[in-house]
């Protein structure tokens, strides 16, 4: 299955997804987001924005779902009341009402850092593919990172090309 | 008849509306001490949204065209054209009091999207990839000038690799990079220095400080967009004018 792939053979370029430093406001992020990802011609995938430290070492990924929760604090600490139980849509439509409201204004203010998911996982170049899928799939992960040397970023590596690498095999069988 | 926004034109928008406010302004159909019209008016007149009509509106203040007033509107500035003097300058990195001892803390070294109006600033497409620098400049462990630097990614990469604790950005550009720095635009003025900028800089908090923008150009590209803040008692400028040879 997928003998001799690496990391490094399905990885993207960084340049592929937008950067910005931790310090940035998540109203910097949905800026940068509604330009880089939205506004543009080119198809990105997944839309997520890279997010580095002063001296570019990659510090974390930031969703545009990433940025909702980040907007709502509600969505930070989802309560049992947040889940959609079919038989109360008239509590709920209040409920609604109150997300996304004056509290988002504030809380785009906060910087990106507090609610991108941090770069904890990543794969070297050389490493197999296999190992990437693992850490993708057991840690809900869109991206993953390659470092080269555990210290240098080099390139991402996304579900869309690990999928089509493993999966080929199967289709062949 | 004013003059149209032409979509089909390759031109940008902010571009196209920029010079036809500039030949109002030139016309004298706009007097110098009117105000203009509101960025709305404006959105309005000529079927734009705001962004271009700000970053035209940017542009002509940053040429000297147009003066904004906080709460009261934009106006028409006085301009002082010295046609007929063509000068050749030659910009001197701003002077430090000789003898003394300085030293550059980087305080930033990474890659950033441009936020505010920094794409306006460089002439770039809004989703480039830039190099962003900020350093702190001390002089006898003083620290006296806080600068950010811009640069696009693609013009010199290398750069975010580079020490540029020890080597001048302008050096490296050109000196190892090979990149001629053919023309550079100053504007100077005095600023009322953001929070973050005061604490750097040990400033009181209701001192003001030098502000320094500069625009390098290597021909007609726009290599790099420096802003610099600086305590106003630690600095003078050298500035050398050179009548071009006619």
């Amino acid at each position: 299955m997928s003998k001799g792939k690496v990391a490094k053979d399905v990885m993207i370029d960084v340049f592929e997804f937008p950067h910005i430093p931790y310090w940035f406001s998540i109203r910097q992020a949905i800026g940068i987001a509604k330009k880089s990802l939205l506004s543009s011609e080119k198809c990105h995938h997944p839309m997520a924005v890279l997010v580095f430290d002063e001296k570019y070492n990659l510090l974390g990924t930031l969703s545009l779902k990433d940025i909702l929760r980040g907007l709502e604090p509600k969505f930070l600490k989802p309560t049992t009341k947040a889940q959609v139980p079919a038989e109360d849509e008239s509590g709920l439509s209040l409920l609604w009402d109150t997300l996304f409201d004056k509290g988002a204004k504030e809380a785009a203010e906060k910087p990106v850092s507090e609610v991108m998911v941090p770069a904890k996982f990543f794969v070297q170049p050389d490493e197999p593919i296999t190992k990437a899928a693992y850490l993708m799939v057991h840690n809900d992960l869109a991206l993953l990172p390659v470092l080269e040397n555990k210290k240098k970023f080099v390139g991402l590596v996304r579900i869309r090309e690990v999928f089509d690498e493993l999966s080929s095999s199967i289709l062949e069988g | 008849m004013d003059e149209i926004i032409n979509r089909e034109n390759p031109q940008k928008l902010y571009v196209q509306l920029e010079e036809i406010i500039k030949k109002k302004i030139e016309d004298k159909e706009w007097a110098v001490g009117s105000k203009i019209p509101t960025e709305e008016e404006l959105c309005k007149i000529y079927g734009v949204s705001k962004a271009p009509v700000r970053a035209a509106i940017l542009e002509l203040v940053r040429q000297g065209y147009l003066m904004r007033q906080q709460g009261k509107g934009t106006f028409v500035c006085k301009r002082i054209i010295s046609e007929g003097l063509t000068m050749h300058t030659s910009f001197r990195e701003l002077m430090l009091e000789a003898g003394v001892s300085s030293s550059t803390k980087v305080l930033a070294q990474t890659v950033m999207m441009p936020v505010d109006d920094i794409d306006v600033k460089l002439n770039v497409p809004e989703d480039t990839h830039l190099i962003y620098v900020k350093r702190l400049r001390l002089v006898e462990d003083e620290p006296v000038l806080l600068q950010e630097a811009y640069i696009p990614h693609n013009i010199c990469p290398q750069l975010l690799r580079e020490d540029i604790e020890n080597n001048s950005l302008f050096e490296l550009i050109e000196k190892k990079y090979g990149i001629k720095i053919t023309k550079i635009k100053d504007y100077i003025e005095v600023t009322t220095p953001a929070a973050d900028e005061v604490k750097l800089l040990g400033l009181s908090g209701c001192s003001g400080a030098l502000l320094l923008e500069q625009h390098f150009y290597s021909g007609d590209t726009q290599i790099m967009y420096m802003r610099s803040v600086k305590r106003p008692d630690r600095f003078r400028f050298l500035i050398e004018l050179e009548r071009r040879a006619a």
